[in-house]
């Protein structure tokens, strides 16, 4: 590596910058302040978007994709890109819809097989791309599409019914006001936190940045790619539990929309697509505006026709403006 | 000779092969307790294989290793930690988006009350390490990518250091360091202590303050191991290349001072240079010598075309002119190409074949009726490979597979073939032997002769001493001295790079002032 | 001769033998991706009679027309380093646009005027990737759910119209006995392989991806290039647009949802680095080829949709194995006692 090419012009000016600077300008927090501002104007525009109905609502919808983008960001955070969470959420999603299982020990089972369905699905990503060293987008792209193909073996067309325990309990709120999903994504984001005080949460971005430095090191390059492709599909299965929770019903091709969405989320949450820099949470948020837009777009008064025209623009100036502001704050910190 | 059993660390016939390639074969190593050896050989030696050996990187195909008596097998670098060896690599093995504090604890991370990793524990741990190597101004929070190139490779040090009970290895630890007293003071310290320090580093005169003995690889073989103190520099060479090196300095015709100029610079500023002036004569070979990070980088980037100045002008041939890119250098006047500091990074296309590399800024030349013919291709290349010494057979090879002699001869082909007639050198001969520096020199003394004019940069004195018929010293951004005909010699460059501008005798070669600290 | 001889002794063993196959890595490739796809299709014929028939080569070819002008444009792209991801919305844009605009007749000028529109989404493209300097993923996915989006507007869900003339005579009538279509991508891929091969414009195009860096150092234009990759690949998209409309008589907004994954496994199947730099156009039709046959045999010899889908995923799973590095080193390396 070119140790000169990162070599910073100013020590004192591009070095030091104080905690609060860095945590205003990292990307979760850019993307917090894109979604507060998304539903101040989906309240401005719905008197009713402030009722618990509708905040219920809106984390329903937005579950599914916020825990599969928070699976895309472990393998984006170590420098990879797995196309398989469209083959798994469309898997899972078939697999709850061909076997319900009614009540909340049914639903347990299902919750563990949808994770046994990610978590093999990453074992063999993690094959392929740690200890057969094949590149990221074309091993999972394979991965992918052979889940897509068992989920059409299973249910060829649209239907089956999910559990109704599973698709009325998980959609709701405890106690009027929490929403189940809610603390579903919450559960996520602390596992993610303590995940992030291990070895391997660190090694994940040891490994994203350099791998050869990470060996060099005494990372286990190997295991931790490993860890973050399992982690990524047991959250992948994880995120078709919780689509099919909402849906009802099952579709061979219900992962399908996930696969530019997660991406989408991912950068929108501030994580470098090239690795080692971002975070988990920053991703959930991000899936969060991604829906929320659709819905501030509509109550606008603007036809579902062109939602896609606004969201791509958002996706693009949301990753310029995270470029953006932490070089605002360092020139200022320089003057 | 010394039995194994005392030894720190015995090597026997260690060999290694890279599919057909032969990296190692047959080498012999001993480092006794507390010793500091040197290991010496040119790029491509087997230096590096061998670290990665020693390292637990790489595991030799055979031979036998022993640490201190026993069997020594590392099968991955923390295996070979644990036996209390340890590398600070060359290539520094930090993790630039990690704090200072994980990495000096990587890969595992002290626990708190919960068991979870517990930054405090870390930073903690961490700036108890850093007081104990006098780095205590190193903040354990910072990240790693915000500190200086000197400071990272301190931390490596420190981090090899931390880890060395047994045998430490230091793969040219000084690259990045322009003073070495620091670096010095912690090995006699280690030494004292009983382990034994692997010393790798071109630098000679490092090597025989620090180091009595020394073993000389070539070619993937040990080929002695000498006690410093009677072997002359002469001697070192001639083992490492296998022949007597060539030392005449060739004498030069005095440049007319009235050529015309090529390239002429005023009040040039970005980046780290503050303001620069100078002028380029046709036939010249100006040096410019710097300590680390004077402005020099952003000097020629500015001149290749790849960074804006912040203020100032150029003339090229007398013309005023912006160079906005590379492509715009190459066309302003009679052209401007630049050879690259990182070869790796910026200078060869690894996928395409050596005549690919040479003749890409050229491609329309060889192109008829809008296709690229090869045979045009290889008459291209071939028509500049002889004059950089670079073997016509070579020609056809992917440029990985080169040497990186080779690689850089490549390089300067392919600015030769442009037809600019000014060229920017950035340390046209880091990291390659001894031969390939004697062809790249005469090649820039031929280009000059024909009435071309270079502009280097040179991380060695003799270098600049040997070549240029003038040189400038940068420091702070600024030209802060020029020397011209018989001032131009090592001693009084010595004094000018760090800032002094009386020379006091005897002064070392490096010392003093250090980038931004 | 210079005394870097020992060591440059030491790897001119490595690339003796690297040209002593006398072929390269790609051409390999190459050779075993068409070879496996012609023992696909005389295999077929143990299975079923009506397999393996001069007629079942030309539907292949046929079918496989389409992979082909979209996997060259991806593969440029991805040979600079890139990945487009805008293809589905384009094919759907040049459909759409070809029926609205020139359905049933339409006069000579309108397709072309199409297809400019569609280099201008590839300029979109790379105006974001050279200038905006986003990473290629996200640039074309905004790009694609952005265009997709508008196609929606525009058509307000059902895109109305019939093929123009022209597209339906390229893809409905034969010459000789073979269809006027199998002639154009011939000369396609002739005309692609020498763009990315033989060309000043290809040559390029290798550089950026090997090391982008270093290309702009050596006076390559990044930006401008980069940007040319992508606008081919755009035009490439939309003329597929057309021709599916000239095949189906018709667009949906949907018509190229299923066009992307293949496009980016041909490339791969045919051996070109994901991460750019390396790769033949030829190995990549031949993937298109391999991908196309495979879709063809699966559906005769009546498989069902999902276990035709298992089989392709494996299949490129399989490529990739057999054509990692090691293994090419495998097959070069001389075997030792």
């Amino acid at each position: 590596m070119s140790a000169s090419a990162v070599q910073p012009l100013e020590r004192n000016g591009g070095g030091r910058k104080s905690n609060w600077v860095r945590a205003l300008t990292s990307g979760a927090a850019i993307v917090t302040l894109l979604y507060v501002v998304l539903y101040a104007l989906y309240a401005l525009w719905e008197p009713r978007a402030l009722s618990s109905y509708t905040f219920t609502n809106l984390i329903n919808n937005a579950a599914p994709l916020a825990i599969a983008a928070a699976g895309e960001t472990l393998v984006v955070l170590s420098r990879g890109f797995d196309l398989s969470v469209a083959g798994v959420v469309s898997l899972t999603n078939v697999f709850m819809a061909v076997w319900p299982m009614e009540g909340p020990g049914g639903a347990l089972i299902s919750l563990l097989g949808c994770c046994a369905i990610g978590a093999v699905v990453g074992t063999v990503n993690g094959w392929l791309v740690a200890v057969l060293r094949l590149q990221t987008i074309a091993a999972t792209l394979g991965t992918m599409i052979v889940c897509q193909g068992l989920a059409l073996v299973i249910l060829d067309a649209p239907g089956g019914m999910v559990a109704d325990w599973v698709s009325y309990e998980l959609t709701g709120t405890l106690f009027g006001v929490v929403p189940i999903a809610g603390l579903i994504i919450a559960a996520v984001a602390l596992l993610w936190l303590v995940f992030l005080r291990t070895n391997t949460g660190i090694g994940i971005y040891a490994v994203g940045a350099d791998e050869q430095a990470a060996m060099l090191s005494g990372v286990s390059v190997t295991r931790v790619r490993f860890a973050a492709f399992v982690g990524a599909g047991m959250l992948y299965g994880v995120a078709g539990f919780m689509l099919s929770a909402q849906t009802a019903t099952g579709n061979p091709n219900a992962g399908a929309p996930f696969l530019m969405l997660v991406f989408a989320a991912v950068a929108l949450g501030g994580t470098s697509l090239s690795g080692g820099r971002g975070g988990l949470i920053g991703s959930i948020v991000g899936a969060g505006c991604l829906m929320l837009l659709q819905k501030v777009l509509f109550s606008g008064g603007v036809s579902s026709f062109y939602t896609g025209i606004f969201q791509g623009f958002v996706l693009i100036l949301a990753i310029l403006f995270g470029r953006f502001m932490p070089r605002l704050f360092n020139a200022g910190a320089k003057k | 000779m010394v039995r194994d059993g005392q030894a720190a660390l015995a090597v026997r016939a260690v060999s290694k092969s890279y599919g057909a390639t032969v990296a190692l074969e047959g080498v012999d190593l001993v480092l006794q307790p507390g010793e500091v050896h040197a290991l010496l050989g040119e790029n491509g030696a087997g230096k590096s294989t061998l670290v990665k050996i020693l390292s637990g990187v790489v595991r030799p195909d055979g031979g036998a290793m022993t640490l201190a008596g026993s069997a020594f097998q590392p099968r991955t670098i923390l295996d070979s930690r644990s036996h209390g060896v340890a590398t600070a690599f060359q290539e520094l093995s930090l993790l630039p988006n990690l704090t200072v504090a994980e990495n000096l604890m990587m890969p595992r991370m002290p626990r708190g009350r919960t068991g979870l990793a517990s930054a405090s524990a870390a930073r903690l741990a961490a700036s108890e390490i850093l007081r104990r190597y006098d780095l205590a101004r190193i903040d354990a929070d910072e990240t790693v990518s915000a500190l200086s190139l000197a400071d990272r490779q301190r931390l490596e040090i420190v981090r090899a250091m931390e880890h060395a009970t047994r045998v430490l290895v230091l793969d040219e630890p000084t690259a990045a360091l322009s003073e070495v007293e620091w670096l010095f003071g912690l090995i006699r310290q280690i030494t004292a202590r009983g382990v034994a320090v692997l010393y790798i580093s071109h630098r000679l005169a490092e090597v025989r303050a620090l180091c009595s003995r020394a073993t000389v690889l070539r070619n993937g073989r040990s080929i002695a191991t000498v006690d410093l103190a009677g072997a002359s520099d002469a001697d070192i060479f001639e083992m490492m290349v296998g022949r007597a090196v060539r030392n005449e300095k060739a004498p030069r015709p005095l440049r007319d001072s009235a050529a015309p100029a090529s390239l002429a610079v005023a009040g040039l500023a970005g980046g780290q240079l503050k303001e620069v002036s100078f002028t380029l004569r046709q036939g010249e070979v100006l040096a410019v010598a710097a300590l680390e990070g004077q402005g020099q980088r952003d000097l020629f980037r500015i001149l290749a075309g790849l960074a804006r100045p912040a203020a100032g002008s150029i003339h090229i041939d007398g013309k005023p002119t912006v160079l906005r890119n590379p492509q715009g250098a190459l066309k302003a006047g009679r052209g401007i190409a630049y050879v690259p500091e990182e070869r790796k990074t910026e200078g060869i296309l690894s996928s395409l074949t050596a005549a690919g590399n040479i003749t890409l800024p050229v491609a329309g030349r060889i192109s008829r009726g809008g296709l690229v013919w090869s045979g045009l291709e290889a008459k291209a290349a071939a028509s500049v490979a002889g004059s950089v010494d670079l073997a016509a057979r070579y020609l056809s090879f992917p440029i990985a597979d080169l040497s990186g002699g080779n690689q850089q001869k490549a390089l300067l082909a392919r600015t030769l073939l442009t037809g600019a007639q000014t060229l920017l050198l950035f340390d046209p001969t880091r990291g390659v032997d001894v031969g390939t520096k004697q062809s790249i020199y005469a090649a820039i003394r031929r280009f000059a002769d024909a009435g071309g004019s270079v502009l280097f940069y040179s991380s060695e004195l003799p270098e600049v001493t040997d070549l240029a018929d003038r040189c400038m010293v940068l420091y702070g951004g600024r030209i802060f001295a020029e020397f011209h005909g018989e001032d131009l010699e090592e001693q009084r460059l010595v004094g000018a790079l760090v800032g002094h501008a009386a020379v006091p005798k005897g002064m070392p070669r490096k010392a003093g002032l250090e980038t931004g600290s | 001769m210079s005394v870097s001889e020992p060591k440059g002794a030491a790897f001119q063993a490595s690339a003796d033998l690297r040209r002593g196959g006398g072929i390269s890595r790609e051409t390999t490739n190459a050779i075993i991706v068409f070879g496996l796809s012609i023992l696909l299709i005389l295999g077929s014929r143990f299975v079923s009679p009506a397999l393996g028939s001069w007629s079942q080569v030309l539907t292949v070819l046929m079918l496989a027309s389409f992979l082909i002008v979209l996997s060259f444009g991806q593969g440029l792209v991805i040979l600079v380093g890139g990945l487009d991801l805008s293809i589905p919305a384009v094919i759907t844009l040049g459909g759409v646009l070809a029926t609205g605009w020139a359905g049933g007749g339409g006069d000579w000028y309108v397709l072309p005027a199409i297809l400019a529109i569609c280099g201008l989404v590839g300029a979109f493209n790379g105006f974001g990737v050279t200038v905006l300097k986003i990473p290629p993923f996200i640039m074309t996915m905004a790009t694609s759910i952005i265009l997709a989006s508008a196609a929606l507007g525009y058509t307000s869900g059902t895109p109305r119209g019939a093929s123009p003339a022209a597209m339906t005579a390229l893809m409905k009538t034969t010459w000789v006995g073979i269809p006027v279509v199998v002639y154009f991508v011939l000369l396609f891929v002739l005309a692609g392989w020498l763009l990315q091969s033989r060309t000043v414009f290809g040559r390029k195009l290798y550089a950026i991806g090997a090391n982008d860096q270093a290309a702009r150092v050596a006076g390559v234009a990044i930006g401008p290039v980069t940007t040319q990759a992508y606008v081919v690949s755009a035009i490439c998209a939309g003329f597929v647009g057309m021709m599916l409309v000239g095949y189906a008589n018709g667009a949906t907004l949907r018509m190229g949802d299923n066009y992307l994954l293949p496009s980016i496994a041909a490339v791969v199947i045919g051996g070109s680095s994901i991460l750019g730099g390396r790769g033949s156009f030829i190995g990549t039709v031949g993937g298109a080829v391999l991908l196309t046959t495979l879709g063809t045999v699966i559906a005769a010899i009546g498989l069902e949709q999902g276990w035709r889908t298992v089989i392709e995923g494996g299949i490129i799973v399989a490529a990739l194995f057999f054509m990692r590095e090691e293994f090419f080193a495998r097959l070069r390396r001389p075997k030792r006692s």
